[in-house]
């Protein structure tokens, strides 16, 4: 099987002051399409920095990071900004949703950038939220708006959904339905990368990615993924 | 430490800082400069006034030594002293009015260059036009009056506090120094011959033997027909009673005139008094802005602070530490931008303006004045700085330092923002529903940018509009009320063949200005002028709203509106009158009204007076045969060509260009300061939406359009109130400010409203255009980190 995201010596690196100080230190790594992977690390092991590089919010020192057939490191600003817009959905431990659009608003934001997008009802629907369209996101649950920011990713159809944290400020209950809903994406082949300190996910991923000072630790794939419900939170 | 820390946060707010700096040393700038710079002017003058004794009374009239003696020994008066005051030529056709004295202790000569006066022979010159004319010390200057010519040499450059500002005639409202000056003389220069062929001429005799014969003691001093008598009474308080004393007792004075009648006096103090009411509206408006931006930004500021504040309430710091700590920020930075305000406003507003008042009126030593008034308005604003900061702390340490330390998620009022989810709004664009969500979340921020703008473009249509208006009373007064292109100043009692003379050459067309008492119903007497009207087309009439109507008709007068408004006219009323020198009192019905944007006075034609039993005698003839080379007309004492008026006026608006100019300088510097200040608070704001918006794949272009557009919102709705708002305050300042004697109003051009707005909207967009660059450099990672 040919590898749908493949990243070969990719550096990042920080210049503080004087000091460099390198995030990612040369990683190499090959996901799927439609895999669930997981990629685990303490803190300042590089793994948001990696998210962002894989989202084309940031630019590799260098290295080759290839989505598909392009290799996105080359990118122009404007084309990261296309690769954004029509590629890869978003979901942060925070939601940033917009809080002065409503929930059926901040999801029909996409259209404002993607002409392929979903039909907003139906995605609203999958996610649960439906009869809360028209509401503030200030009047939903913590599990509420993080649902607002899964349907805003998925409007618009990405072949990847990265995602930091997505159960970091929720409740156990409420996370296990987040993740309930991601794993249901990468089921209909969405590639979903979620970066977590929480090890007990990794039990339910295809793959799992360890990460340790920029470096990829290990890369393992689960043959057996448990089921989320068998998960003990 | 926390004084590290204050610094560093300043210098981390850098940008908001030094707006806040700029906007309060603007306003105090504006307020202490324009103060100075009037309080310069009244201490400037009250100096000069009372170092060189300015006089209390003119005493007006055919007067001699015996007036002089007898006006002396009345109770409280000080001194008095005698003066022929007559208008001559020179020998290149310039005209001075020429001052011939014999002692100088009332109005006494400032000199810039050359002697005191000492009653011998040599003119002092004044200053401005031997300046204007490069006449210098020690020059000779021929001096011409009927058969009389003297050859003097310029002994002294001069100022005297009763000539600040001379002009020709009333119809000229700006002094041309190159044309017209003042000169003094010692009374001995007055040549015999001079006054002997006036004595003749009194006395009908033609030869000169026959007269020597005649009057064997003839001494010509006894015959110098003084026509002043300066009056120094030693208080204030008993100039009336003087004034009323010298009416009875002294038979040859005609007319007594109080100093702050006359029109140098006049001219000056109403200076004074618009920039009075300028002061107030002016630095008003600059420093309320400047407020309004200042405490938004602190608040503002302080509020960001607000997960510091709880961890330094958590770290055990006390409530009021934490507190003085943050006023240190607004205070500090109000001390500083208050003393350099204070500094600018009088080096900078103070010193221009003074300088400029001093090419127009003639006084030495202008110097801007410090108002204590504008060190407590320093201290004032140092302190709601302080308060606004104190208030906002307070209510941030009223929370449990746990609920601090929380980021407050913004308050979101469902009412309000329901609406904007329904109908009409649901067909707006995501960037117009996004904005105006975000300005009814953030009422307070919009409406100080809203206020800030409106201000601005008030100040920019007032500014502007003040021009207009000026140009529109040019127009109005030279072209439509003056309808002439030559007037001649006619000498005095000029016998009817010298008058056919003049008749035949340049038409019949004249006029008579007559000064006059209005006694009022309770007796009190105001002094005024009548115009008599026997000039035809050349001299016309409009009514309120500038149409012309016609001259009044033969049975009654024509009251201007703001003389009839002031005293209460009302048409069919009656006012009784008398000239001055005859105490004959006539009363004359009121048959209509008038717009005389220069004299408040009353019209009559020439049929009117004459059905009184007063003879006309016109002192002025209008014409429009073309004199442009004609330098001397025989019995004409000046000949004024309505081009120089016009010009003399354009001199004026070039004057008042150079303030406006700051004016708007300020205006558009406060503006372009506050939509920036309030631009980089609602970027700073929003900056973390903007940059989810980035990460959700949405072009720098995009984001910079959903910025600017509500900026661009406030300076199109601040302009809609800020045009009108122009008008009004124009007109205010137009009704309100000027001399009383003016009758002008705002006359805006549709013109000048659309350069306001595009004006006003230019400066939001390129500030906004300068801001929005800053989402090119938005880093997505930092700034959703920075979030969390």
């Amino acid at each position: 099987m040919n590898s749908f995201i493949e990243l070969k010596n990719v550096k990042k690196t920080y210049i503080i002051g004087e000091q460099k100080f390198n995030a990612l230190d040369g990683i190499d790594l090959s996901i799927n399409q439609g895999e669930f992977v997981v990629i685990l690390g303490p803190s300042g092991a590089g793994k948001s920095t990696l998210l962002n590089l894989l989202g084309g919010m940031d630019k590799a020192t260098s290295g080759k990071i290839m989505i598909g057939e392009n290799d996105i490191a080359k990118y122009s600003d404007k084309e990261l900004t296309r690769y954004r817009a029509n590629e890869v959905g978003f979901i942060f431990q925070f939601y940033n949703i917009m809080p002065t659009l409503t929930v059926d608003e901040n999801v029909n934001l996409i259209k404002d950038v993607t002409n392929t997008s979903k039909d907003s009802a139906s995605v609203l629907k999958s996610v649960g939220l439906l009869r809360h369209a028209d509401k503030f996101p200030q009047e939903l649950s913590g599990g509420e708006q993080q649902r607002v920011s899964i349907a805003r990713a998925i409007m618009k159809n990405p072949k990847v959904l990265l995602c930091d944290e997505p159960t970091g400020a929720l409740d156990s209950k409420t996370g296990v339905e987040v993740l309930k809903l991601l794993k249901s994406l990468s089921d209909n082949d969405t590639t979903v990368i979620i970066v977590t300190h929480n090890a007990l996910i990794a039990d339910i991923a295809d793959r799992v990615i360890k990460i340790k000072n920029g470096k990829v630790e290990a890369s393992v794939i689960n043959k057996h993924p448990k089921n989320i419900d068998e998960v003990k939170w | 430490m926390l004084k590290r820390k204050m610094f560093r946060d300043i210098r981390k707010n850098l940008s908001q800082f030094i707006t806040i700096f700029l906007m309060i040393m603007i306003g105090i700038m504006a307020y202490a400069g324009i103060k100075a710079y009037m309080g310069g002017m009244q201490e400037t003058a009250d100096k000069f006034y009372s170092e060189n004794n300015l006089q209390d009374l003119n005493v007006m009239g055919l007067l001699n030594h015996d007036d002089l003696d007898n006006i002396k020994k009345i109770d409280n008066v000080k001194d008095a002293e005698l003066k022929l005051s007559i208008t001559a030529t020179t020998d290149n056709d310039k005209t001075l009015l020429l001052n011939a004295i014999e002692t100088n202790n009332i109005s006494k000569f400032y000199v810039y260059e050359g002697e005191e006066f000492d009653n011998k022979s040599g003119v002092w010159l004044d200053y401005f036009y031997s300046q204007e004319n490069n006449i210098k010390l020690g020059d000779t200057i021929l001096v011409k009056y009927e058969s009389m010519e003297l050859h003097e040499k310029v002994r002294g450059l001069i100022n005297v506090p009763d000539h600040l500002y001379d002009v020709r005639d009333e119809s000229e409202l700006y002094p041309d120094r190159k044309e017209f000056g003042f000169a003094y003389i010692s009374i001995n220069e007055i040549t015999e011959d001079y006054i002997k062929s006036l004595a003749m001429k009194e006395a009908g005799i033609e030869e000169e033997k026959i007269f020597d014969m005649a009057m064997p003691n003839f001494n010509y001093k006894d015959y110098i027909p003084y026509n002043t008598v300066m009056v120094d009474v030693n208080n204030k308080d008993n100039i009336t009673n003087v004034k009323e004393t010298i009416e009875q007792k002294i038979e040859n004075a005609k007319a007594i005139i109080k100093i702050e009648d006359t029109t140098s006096y006049i001219a000056y103090q109403g200076e004074i008094d618009e920039g009075k009411t300028y002061v107030g509206v002016f630095s008003g408006i600059f420093l309320f802005i400047a407020m309004l931006a200042s405490l938004t930004t602190m608040t503002r500021i302080v509020k960001k602070e607000r997960v510091q504040i709880g961890t330094l309430k958590a770290l055990g710091f006390s409530n009021n530490r934490i507190l003085f700590h943050y006023i240190g920020y607004g205070f500090w930075i109000s001390v500083f931008a208050s003393i350099a305000g204070l500094i600018l406003g009088y080096y900078l507003i103070g010193n221009v303006f003074i300088n400029l008042e001093m090419k127009f009126f003639e006084i030495p030593n202008g110097v801007p004045a410090m108002d204590n008034s504008s060190y407590l308005i320093a201290i004032i604003v140092t302190f709601i700085v302080g308060v606004i900061t104190y208030i906002t702390g307070r209510s941030i340490l009223k929370e449990n330092p746990a609920e601090t330390l929380r980021t407050k998620i913004p308050s979101i009022k469902g009412n309000v923002l329901n609406i904007t989810k329904k109908g009409f709004f649901k067909k707006l664009s995501f960037e117009t529903i996004w904005n105006i969500r975000d300005i009814l979340r953030n009422k307070m921020r919009t409406f100080m940018g809203l206020a800030g703008v409106v201000g601005c473009s008030t100040l920019i249509v007032c500014a502007l509009g003040m021009l207009d208006s000026m140009n529109f009373f040019v127009k109005l007064q030279f072209e439509d009320l003056y309808n002439f292109d030559y007037k001649l100043n006619l000498k005095e009692n000029l016998k009817e063949d010298e008058l056919k003379v003049l008749y035949d050459k340049y038409g019949e067309y004249t006029s008579l200005s007559l000064g006059i008492e209005i006694k009022d119903s309770d007796g009190q007497k105001n002094a005024n002028n009548i115009l008599v009207t026997d000039a035809g087309n050349y001299l016309r009439f409009v009514d309120r709203k500038n149409n012309i109507i016609d001259k009044p008709s033969n049975d009654g007068v024509f009251v201007t509106y703001k003389l009839a408004e002031t005293k209460g006219y009302k048409k069919g009323d009656k006012i009784t009158w008398h000239i001055y020198g005859d105490s004959k009192y006539y009363t004359s019905k009121i048959i209509g009204f008038n717009k005389d944007p220069q004299n408040q006075n009353i019209t009559m034609t020439r049929a009117y007076l004459e059905s009184l039993g007063i003879e006309y005698k016109p002192d002025s003839l209008y014409t429009n045969l073309d004199l442009s080379n004609t330098k001397e007309v025989k019995n004409v004492e000046t000949i004024q060509d309505i081009d120089n008026l016009k010009d003399g006026m354009r001199g004026m608006l070039s004057m008042m260009k150079t303030m406006l100019v700051m004016i708007i300088t300020i205006a558009i510097l406060l503006g372009g300061i506050i939509i920036y200040n309030l631009g980089i608070l609602s970027y700073t704001e929003k900056q973390y939406q903007f940059s989810t918006l980035k990460v959700l794949g949405f072009e720098d272009k995009q984001i910079e359009n959903i910025f600017i557009k509500q900026n661009n919102w406030v300076a199109i709705i601040a302009s809609l109130f800020g045009l009108p708002m122009g008008f009004y305050l124009t007109d205010f300042l137009f009704k309100t400010a000027i001399e009383e004697h003016y009758d002008f109003g705002a006359f805006i051009k549709v013109r000048t409203y659309i350069l306001s707005a595009i004006g006003t909207f230019i400066v939001s967009f390129l500030v906004s255009k300068f801001l929005a660059r800053k989402i090119k450099k938005i880093d997505m990672v930092t700034s959703l980190k920075g979030n969390e």
